[in-house]
């Protein structure tokens, strides 16, 4: 009961942040491709992310003290940026690159600045959020982990034939268990 | 087509069952995240995946081996290289399916895709499902080439065994797609087994410098109009080339020039004039479009190229090939003395057909060109140019010469050769850098007409064909000594001269006061040049109107004196030069779209 009560807590745990708005469609293609041959996939591609993306943070930073901004090297390190974040489905993060780009084009600098810091806003909760998740994943097992967000998926998206249909075929759970367990 | 069709019943391998499966993709994004991620999702589709995060590695592998890779799938968004290069260079050397990957989704960077050569274009984040229907691509592009070797077959006899041509076609474009592994191979097999059961399988044909310049020495001298496949491959005399090879090859040329003519035409639109035509051949020459590229990993010196003002066109191969073309151009180019000169040294280089453009006024640098193998359109330069007696001549240059000659160009050349050079080893061979004998051969006036400080267009004109990344180099004058006959002497020359010379030279024409001056014309020949490389489809003179400006045939290098310029960092020119002379496929290095006067910064174009 343990056990469940934690998977539970990690389906809840990520379906907020769905709901929340902070992933989107793309973090469940990164689930899907999370399997045994790859049973930390969804983790290792979401480190590397932030680890990445930090140098990008930094060099926004850096490009946005100068005066006067340089708007095409700004939308240049945003665009690099905001790609990384898609990939993994950060969307609050992407909305806000979105955003910021924007006032890049329109040559806002004000604009800029304060979306920026929304950018690394966004960026910092999503970490915190995502580390937690992960966390709380590792306690149960890798293998569960998959099982969990499939079967939270196909809990959570049962009224979504797609997902619920991709979920099972590119699970590796056994099926029956999670057809068990997904209503 | 089913897998079972692969299948095929002769010989058929495991493989060819599985095809797509096993599918061998080369990706390639700087961004890791991005990189890890599109790994993942090719091995899901169970295709054989090779990653690498730099587009100069990637072409590394795909030069070392081409039959390595199925398809290649590269970002567009880069910073070594752009992914449009990438993708032209792949297309041009390689002839692999190209994908092109971005999280723009903007319609003008599909466009720039297409005209560049890519079959498809996907916007991030990729899906799996895009992913699995890749392979389409591959099989496209076979059965095209098959399609189109009949077709070309069939132009050049219509009346003639048509069949024949027909089941010759199916064997030839199998030719050229013999692959390693044997799926499909044995796809081939199959297809050709209907067709002409006596058909062997060819060994593919690598177009080779040496086999690339004799193609487009056969072009030129037959005319691009009416170059047709059959006697050019007659004019060729080369054992084992078909014409289905020719052909293919011929169409490829081709779009290589109207590309390059379009860039062209872009530039014409600063300065059309006489010269401009003149760059215009210099851009066919292809192989600077390599240069370019391959100037990204070869960089000359630091100290050099900071001097030269960065415009790329250092890094561009295709810029010093440009401005030799240009000088080509010049008409003290097409002085026989120099033609000979210059023939006797460059015998391989070819190439660079002399360019000669139209005689610019005082456009010496008809070396440089010469220097500057690696075009195709070495050839159609020559076409639209004058009489092409030296052109021909050029044709015989061999690459050390035309390295010599570009040394004369202003640094420009040889430095983006060197870049080059160093880089990219396989590129053709780039352009000497001056050596020290270069040096003082350049002429003052006369060939090294580059970007003059004073602005002369003529260099900025070809260079802008280039496509600015030899603006830099070009800026530096050559100081000194440059006369007419200097230029002969760089045949001569060892190669490490030039090398060192035209670091020198850059490095003093970097200085140089004047320098300055050039260093904003020859951007712009640079871009020129680049232009001119892209091919331009025998469509008369190359559209060296291209270039902005006139080629003001004082535009010259000047070298700086005698002295051993020298650098240290030398040594890599030779290797460069080396590297580029073992490119096996010719340096249509289509330059990249950009043409216009996109002062390449010199930085960029490595």
């Amino acid at each position: 009961m343990e056990r469940n009560q934690m998977h539970r807590q990690i389906a809840n745990t990520r379906k907020l942040m769905f709901d929340q708005g902070y992933l989107d469609e793309q973090f469940i293609q990164l689930e899907e491709l999370q399997d045994g041959s790859n049973p930390n996939f969804v983790e290792e591609v979401v480190t590397l992310y932030y680890r990445d993306s930090a140098r990008f943070l930094s060099n926004l930073d850096q490009a946005l003290e100068k005066r006067p901004l340089d708007f095409s090297k700004l939308d240049n390190l945003m665009h690099q940026f905001k790609g990384s974040s898609t990939s993994i489905g950060a969307k609050k993060v992407k909305t806000e690159c979105t955003h910021f780009r924007n006032y890049c084009n329109a040559r806002n600098a004000e604009g800029c600045k304060r979306t920026f810091q929304n950018v690394k806003k966004e960026y910092t909760t999503l970490r915190k959020k995502l580390e937690a998740y992960f966390q709380m994943s590792r306690q149960v097992g890798p293998v569960e982990t998959a099982y969990a967000s499939s079967v939270v998926v196909c809990t959570i998206r049962y009224d979504t034939i797609h997902s619920l249909h991709l979920n099972i075929i590119h699970s590796n759970l056994p099926l029956r268990r999670c057809a068990a367990r997904s209503h | 087509m089913t897998v079972e069709e692969f299948g095929g019943s002769v010989g058929v391998s495991n493989e060819i069952d599985r095809f797509p499966i096993g599918m061998r993709v080369l990706a390639v994004d700087d961004d890791p995240t991005c990189l890890k991620l599109l790994d993942c999702l090719l091995r899901k589709c169970q295709y054989q995946v090779t990653t690498t995060n730099q587009a100069r590695t990637a072409l590394n592998m795909l030069r070392e081996n081409r039959n390595r890779f199925d398809l290649v799938i590269s970002d567009v968004h880069m910073p070594d290289m752009d992914g449009f290069k990438l993708l032209e260079l792949v297309g041009l050397e390689m002839d692999l399916p190209v994908i092109m990957l971005s999280g723009n989704s903007d319609p003008k960077l599909v466009m720039k895709g297409i005209t560049h050569g890519a079959c498809d274009y996907l916007v991030k984040p990729v899906r799996l499902e895009e992913l699995r229907n890749i392979w389409q691509h591959v099989i496209r592009r076979k059965v095209e080439s098959k399609s189109q070797s009949k077709s070309n077959n069939n132009q050049e006899k219509p009346n003639h065994e048509g069949g024949q041509e027909a089941g010759s076609g199916d064997p030839n474009g199998k030719v050229n797609r013999k692959r390693k592994d044997e799926d499909f191979e044995d796809f081939e097999d199959n297809g050709n087994e209907d067709d002409d059961p006596s058909t062997q399988k060819k060994p593919r044909v690598v177009w080779s410098i040496d086999l690339h310049r004799k193609f487009v020495a056969a072009v030129n001298q037959l005319g691009i109009e009416k170059a047709v496949p059959k006697r050019i491959l007659d004019l060729m005399n080369v054992e084992g080339l078909t014409r289905e090879n020719v052909a293919s090859h011929l169409q490829k040329y081709r779009l290589y020039l109207k590309r390059i003519s379009q860039q062209a035409n872009m530039v014409v639109a600063f300065g059309g004039s006489k010269d401009v035509s003149s760059y215009m051949r210099m851009s066919s020459l292809g192989g600077l479009g390599d240069f370019h590229s391959l100037s990204g990993s070869g960089r000359l010196p630091n100290a050099q190229l900071s001097s030269y003002s960065s415009s790329g066109m250092l890094g561009r191969l295709n810029s010093a090939t440009g401005m030799t073309l240009h000088s080509l151009t010049a008409p003290t180019l097409i002085q026989p003395t120099h033609t000979q000169n210059l023939t006797g040294s460059v015998s391989s280089l070819n190439k660079f057909q002399p360019v000669v453009l139209p005689t610019p006024p005082n456009h010496q640098p008809t070396n440089l060109f010469q220097g500057i193998p690696t075009s195709f359109d070495l050839g159609q330069l020559q076409q639209n140019n004058k009489p092409n007696t030296q052109l021909p001549d050029f044709n015989t240059i061999d690459e050390s010469r035309f390295f010599n000659s570009s040394s004369t160009f202003p640094t420009l050349g040889s430095q983006s050769c060197l870049n080059l050079v160093s880089s990219s080893s396989t590129f053709l061979d780039v352009p000497h850098p001056m050596g020290d004998n270069f040096h003082d051969q350049l002429p003052p006036h006369s060939s090294l007409n580059y970007g003059h400080a004073s602005s002369n267009n003529t260099i900025t004109n070809t260079m802008t064909g280039f496509g600015s990344s030899i603006t830099s180099t070009l800026s530096v004058p050559l100081e000194g000594q440059s006369q007419s006959q200097r230029h002969v002497q760089y045949g001569k020359q060892s190669y490490g001269q030039y090398s060192s010379n035209t670091f020198s030279a850059l490095a003093a024409a970097a200085s140089p006061p004047n320098g300055g001056g050039l260093g904003g014309p020859v951007s712009q020949s640079n871009d020129q040049i680049c232009g001119v490389y892209n091919r331009s489809n025998g469509n008369g003179p190359l559209p060296m109107q291209m270039n902005k400006q006139t080629h003001k045939s004082n535009t010259k290098l000047k070298m700086g004196s005698g002295e051993n310029y020298l650098p240290s960092g030398y040594d890599s020119l030779d290797d460069l030069m080396n590297g580029m002379m073992k490119r096996e496929q010719d340096p249509m290095i289509v330059m990249d779209g950009e043409f216009g006067f996109d002062p390449y910064s010199f930085g960029s174009c490595i």
